[in-house]
């Protein structure tokens, strides 16, 4: 897995746990957030299987903070269609409320189903679109 | 006139995502069977060609507009009309050549590349060249059909 890091924020897609996308500004602890990132899946899976069937709202695609640690609290959401967002940021960065990672949220799984239509993407591949690039960057200048 | 008075005046709605999934799945298709971007160019066209030809007639029945007179009153049915017709955007008419026998249409909008962004391995790919193809077929019809004005 390649990955810039950026500030003390990152965005990751993955698809049946592996990753899709990754972008993240810069932090110092490389392997850390690589694990980081890997619990968070399971805390994903384990609230997926926690809901059952009834995953068909909007609200509750969004799974919220899965797990707060020292440095970094951990956001998920999961679509209909089983992919799975993970946003990390800063425990510094107390500003961040819960509807506006809400519709960091919504626009991320926006952006994504723009790039499922693009008719040269094939599903499973990484994501390589710059209009998913620039939407994420100006996120991540909004967060960091 | 039969043809207007089963389509109405309005065109029938649907959503622009299957229209425009469709195009993109024919495109890349065509790049996985052919291989070389040149040659899906051409195919694009030729199939746009034979859209021409039959479209004109619908054009025609649809639109009723007579004779042009000269090729800047082409240029604007083309853009004002056909485009509006049948992709529902207006492209703007620009760059006339000085001898007045060649312009360019300019796409802001074009519902074809919706969603589309081109990998780099397929940089001299003319993505909306059907809609090329199907300008010629439709002139090339015009000019020998010698279409006379209704009223």
């Amino acid at each position: 897995m390649e990955w810039f890091l950026v500030t003390s924020a990152a965005v990751i897609l993955f698809l049946q746990n592996y990753p899709l996308y990754i972008r993240s500004v810069p932090t110092e602890n490389e392997l850390k957030f690589h694990y980081m990132v890997h619990t968070s899946l399971d805390v994903v899976d384990e609230k997926i299987s926690a809901m059952g069937k009834a995953l068909v709202d909007q609200r509750e695609l969004y799974l919220g903070l899965l797990y707060p640690t020292e440095d970094y609290k951990v956001y998920g959401y999961v679509t209909n269609s089983k992919v799975k967002f993970v946003m990390v940021v800063d425990s510094s960065n107390t500003a961040l409320r819960d509807n506006e990672i809400r519709s960091m949220f919504r626009k991320l799984h926006n952006s994504y189903t723009d790039v499922m239509c693009n008719p040269f993407y094939n599903p499973g591949d990484r994501i390589q679109s710059r209009a998913f690039d620039g939407m994420v960057t100006s996120m991540m200048i909004q967060v960091c | 006139m039969s043809r207007q008075a089963n389509r109405g005046t309005e065109s029938k709605k649907m959503s622009s995502e299957l229209f425009t999934l469709t195009y993109g799945a024919l495109v890349t298709q065509l790049c996985k069977d052919y291989e070389n971007d040149e040659d899906v160019n051409k195919q694009l066209d030729k199939m746009g060609y034979n859209i021409g030809v039959r479209l004109i007639e619908d054009f025609l029945a649809r639109s009723n507009v007579g004779r042009c007179h000269d090729f800047r009153e082409t240029a604007d049915v083309i853009a004002k009309v056909a485009f509006k017709m049948y992709l529902g955007i207006t492209p703007s008419i620009t760059n006339w050549s000085p001898a007045g026998d060649e312009f360019s249409l300019i796409l802001e909008n074009n519902p074809l590349v919706d969603f589309v962004e081109l990998p780099d391995n397929h940089s001299s790919l003319i993505y909306s060249n059907l809609l090329c193809g199907v300008l010629r077929g439709a002139l090339e019809m015009i000019r020998k059909l010698r279409y006379t004005a209704n009223a």
